[in-house]
């Protein structure tokens, strides 16, 4: 049972609203909760972080944003998914295909994977437009040069007919912007989409995406480890640990005043640029829990510096303070966000 | 900090998985009924009879003779049993031999590759896939002249080419991982970088390839008898099916059937449990 | 002065390239391009750059895992890159490294003691009952119990198995270690408990250690001086904090200024480059970052810089660049 998140914006409803949503692995050692009730809104157009270390659920939670749990091991359990007010959860495979590359794309962390590699760009491109947009041959390959261009892949015209192989990591991941935003879709789901890049690369990229944002009008889930690409990018941020939500409001708010212990020692633990070296980065002891054997009580229990009795027996719920919703029994108090 | 995940090693978590597989337990069972009546023959505890001419020509089912007698009036049932022996002598040398001499190739070969030592196990692979089975074993065992191990021998020199080359992609793989780098780093001479870090980490290979080895080597074992080229000191299911051809033929089929049944049930058996045994050993499978 | 622990003398290793029905060698990709540097004793020079800037093949071919087409690498007095095999194997003793990937640098079928004895047994070092107190000491040092002994590196995380891996190139007390990426297949809060771990160890053993990375925060948080390459080719070399501060090459500017900062609104000045890192295939002319440099002058198309110090006095900053 959770409270419900108010957006930040009232005004509108929101794009997508994810409400408790639970996805099980079975394992050989029983059934896994790799996403445990995770609920959050996203409003149209804007760019939100789901934020979160190895096992903590993010790349879960969006695979079932698009259906693609693979199944077996995996089963939805239970939860809401509304895009645009319809109901997703429960869809059947046919309809959700219509939704894919056209309502919400996505694009993957490892370019050269998720790119057919026997396939030309031509093709894979020119296929997902015609499909949605039942344009000609002809057609899409000219819309697919338009977006080529778009993304900053010079002469398009050409490189449109090259294989995946023939092109750097930069610009593959360029190539999958471009096909995923080709149908001006309303929700874009990225997964890690820089992590594998240089940092001169990421910066190109991310800027591509958020100019192509910009202009698509599209909403975008960023999933990834990294917070410095999150304060760049995102407006709001969802912390995700062990499979929970464990703090959720505006990156403003959430990187100078975190709520929640795990927020606070993440931020705490990144090694920055400094002016003045620290002789010792602050760390969070210990290692994430095995999804297989959770403890009672709250998850970042016996890691965290504040936990008491309270803290291993019950499990906290979200709740919202101010603009940030938070799921701790003994939170940081901070003054509310002024925006 | 401690905190482990689980304390089983890979040998043990393949063994569950294979135990909820009642398919393959199934098998297992089977097999291993087979070869319990080989090591009883071995151990001379049956099947001793089965040269013996101790009945009447193609006698029919009956108190003395299970399932009849041959054209000799040899016990068919004795025979059936003897040949389990054999077909399990056949098969596991010639699985084990092959397997070793496969893996330890296929190790160097993918080690050493695109260098001469490649090259030339690779060629050797190339002429003995290119030479014609059968015939290759009739000039083997011409030369070796009425060697009872003939058979063996040439089973074993061809079978091990499908293993290595198996083993040389894996291998292939394998070093490149940081973990032989490691070893080079710590100055660990090549022999046993291979044998002792890149060759125990492909043993799901060899003992899958180990099975599908055996069931071929009785199966070659029954075409080599009919053509003759196969045992000389003993019985096998493959002697049997040649000798029943002219039995069929004058409407005996007792011989006949009771050799293609052992054959076939134990063969389907083994089958399945090398299906299910790869299964258990692929890590990316989980049992339902 | 006292003598650097390790001394890189204009190191090269190219790799052929091939071709044809012979296979012959039609031409070189020049992955590490006449590199020179020191480390003293004690100290960590943090190596950056790009992915196939060659940075971890220069980590290896210090190491002669990759053999050095050209060049000399001098640690402790002694010329590694001279040494036949026997004297090689035996001076694998005092340079160890540590690798990226927790979850392919630990053998899957050998137990950590397994994996932990083997350097001493290669060597020869001590006793069987001495060599087992000096694992279960190597594991305390990096905070592992002796229970881990008999476990296989499937049952442990990722976190864990870096660990092991630190705990394997201690075993033979090397003067110096590569650490290839050590940390960055790593959680952010592993990382830092990795990070802390390596200081320490640098601290109380007195260890050297070239740190590779494309993490420019963590290479400063943990290094000495620090080497920035580019093409195969170090193209800055400084004290970190003076890298930091005041960078001087095009590159190292416009890779500082890419680094995403956890801090909302702040607003950086992002220097974008043009285009693409070319293919070590085919450098290009003169000053290998011509083609992308915002500063490029024609000149630039037509001599090589080589390292030249900026300034005197203090710890030298070195910059190959015409308009340092």
């Amino acid at each position: 049972m959770t409270l419900s998140i108010q957006p930040d914006d009232t005004r509108s409803d929101p794009l997508l609203r994810v409400r408790d949503l639970t996805v099980a692995f079975d394992t050989d050692q029983g059934a896994v909760r790799a996403v445990d009730r995770v609920s959050f809104d996203l409003m149209p157009g804007e760019t939100l972080g789901l934020v979160g270390e190895s096992g903590c659920g993010k790349t879960v939670t969006s695979l079932a944003l698009l259906g693609l749990i693979p199944s077996p091991p995996g089963r939805l359990l239970s939860g809401s998914i509304r895009l645009d007010g319809r109901e997703l959860v429960g869809l059947p495979e046919r309809d959700y295909r219509h939704l894919r590359g056209k309502a919400i794309s996505m694009i993957f962390q490892e370019p050269m994977t998720a790119l057919n590699p026997v396939l030309s760009i031509a093709t894979q491109m020119t296929d997902v437009i015609v499909r949605h947009q039942g344009l000609s041959r002809r057609q899409a390959r000219a819309r697919a040069v338009e977006m080529l261009a778009l993304v900053g892949i010079p002469s398009p015209e050409k490189r449109i007919d090259d294989y995946p192989h023939q092109m750097s990591g930069g610009m593959r991941q360029r190539v999958m912007i471009a096909m995923a935003l080709s149908c001006e879709p309303k929700l874009l789901l990225a997964d890690e989409p820089t992590t594998a890049l240089d940092v001169t690369t990421q910066a190109q990229v991310l800027d591509e995406m958020a100019r192509l944002q910009e202009r698509f009008g599209t909403a975008m889930i960023l999933v990834t480890h990294d917070l410095g690409v999150v304060a760049e990018v995102c407006r709001r941020a969802v912390v995700m640990y062990a499979g929970r939500v464990v703090e959720e409001g505006p990156v403003s708010c959430l990187f100078s005043r975190p709520r929640h212990p795990y927020t606070e020692g993440l931020l705490a633990a990144i090694p920055r640029i400094r002016e003045e070296k620290l002789p010792e980065l602050p760390t969070i002891p210990g290692s994430v829990p095995d999804l297989r054997h959770l403890p009672p009580g709250c998850r970042f229990a016996d890691r965290c510096p504040r936990a008491d009795a309270r803290c291993r027996e019950q499990e906290p719920e979200l709740e919202l303070r101010g603009d940030i919703a938070v799921a701790c029994h003994h939170p940081n108090s901070h003054a509310e966000c002024s925006r | 900090m401690n905190e482990v995940r689980e304390r089983t090693s890979l040998w043990a978590k393949a063994w569950y998985k294979f135990r909820r597989d009642r398919v393959g337990m199934a098998a297992l069972g089977v097999v291993l009924v087979y070869l319990l009546v080989a090591l009883g023959v071995w151990l001379g505890l049956w099947g001793q009879g089965w040269s013996q001419v101790d009945g009447p020509m193609w006698a029919p089912p009956g108190p003395d003779h299970w399932l009849g007698t041959n054209i000799i009036g040899q016990d068919i049932f004795e025979r059936a049993v003897y040949s389990t022996r054999t077909a399990f002598e056949v098969g596991l040398v010639v699985a084990v031999l092959s397997t070793l001499l496969g893996g330890v190739l296929g190790a160097l070969a993918g080690y050493f590759s695109n260098r001469w030592t490649d090259e030339l196990i690779l060629w050797l692979m190339g002429v003995l896939d290119a030479m014609p089975f059968f015939l290759f074993v009739a000039a083997l065992a011409y030369a070796l002249q009425g060697n009872p191990y003939a058979m063996h021998i040439a089973m074993i020199a061809t079978f091990w080419t499908t293993t290595a080359r198996l083993v040389r992609g894996e291998v292939i793989k394998l070093k490149n991982l940081e973990f032989v780098e490691a070893a080079r780093a710590i100055g660990l001479p090549r022999r046993l970088i291979i044998f002792r870090h890149i060759l125990p980490n492909t043993f799901h290979i060899l003992l899958v390839q180990a099975t599908i080895v055996f069931v071929s080597a009785i199966k070659s074992e029954v075409i080599l008898s009919f053509l003759g080229l196969g045992v000389t000191d003993g019985v096998s299911w493959g002697l049997m099916i040649a000798e029943s051809t002219q039995e069929v033929q004058a409407g005996h089929f007792s011989n006949f059937i009771t050799a293609s049944t052992f054959l076939f049930v134990l063969v389907m058996a083994f089958n399945l449990f090398a299906d299910a045994l790869q299964d258990a050993l692929d890590p990316k499978q989980v049992s339902a | 002065m006292s003598e650097p622990l390790l001394r890189v003398e204009r190191l090269s290793k190219y790799f052929p390239v091939r071709g044809g029905l012979f296979r012959r060698a039609r031409g070189w990709l020049k992955a590490v391009d006449e590199v020179s540097f020191e480390v003293p004793r004690g100290h960590t020079f943090g190596l950056v750059g790009e992915s196939g800037c060659g940075k971890s093949t220069l980590g290896r071919a210090i190491l002669r895992l990759h053999e050095p087409t050209a060049g000399r690498v001098v640690l402790d007095g002694m010329d590694i890159t001279a040494l036949d095999p026997k004297a090689l194997t035996a001076a694998r003793r005092h340079m160890q490294i540590v690798f990226q990937d927790p979850y392919a640098s630990l053998s899957p079928r050998r137990t950590v003691l397994q994996t932990l004895l083997e350097p001493m047994e290669v060597h020869r070092l001590g006793t069987p009952r001495s060599r087992r107190d000096k694992v279960v000491e190597l594991l305390d040092i990096v905070g592992l119990g002796p229970e881990v002994l008999h476990r296989y590196p499937h049952e442990f995380s990722g976190g864990q198995r870096q660990r092991i891996g630190i705990a394997r190139a201690l075993t033979l007390e090397p003067k110096f270690i590569v650490a290839d990426e050590a940390v960055s297949a790593l959680d952010v809060s592993v990382q830092s408990q990795v990070l802390n771990l390596i200081s320490r160890l640098q601290r109380e053993l007195g260890i050297s250690f070239l740190f590779i990375s494309h993490d420019l925060a963590v290479v400063q948080h943990i290094s000495h001086r620090v080497g920035v390459m580019y093409l195969g080719r170090l193209v800055e070399v400084a004290p970190a904090e003076d890298l930091y501060r005041d960078p001087r090459h095009p590159y190292t500017r416009a890779l500082l200024s890419a680094v995403p900062v956890p801090e909302p609104g702040r607003r950086r000045r992002r220097i974008v480059l043009q285009g693409e890192v070319p293919s070590p295939l085919h450098p290009p002319s003169g000053c290998p970052f011509h083609t992308r440099c915002p500063e490029a002058e024609p000149e630039c198309a037509r001599i090589r810089p080589g390292l030249e110090p900026v300034h005197d006095g203090g710890a030298p900053h070195l910059v190959a660049c015409l308009h340092r």
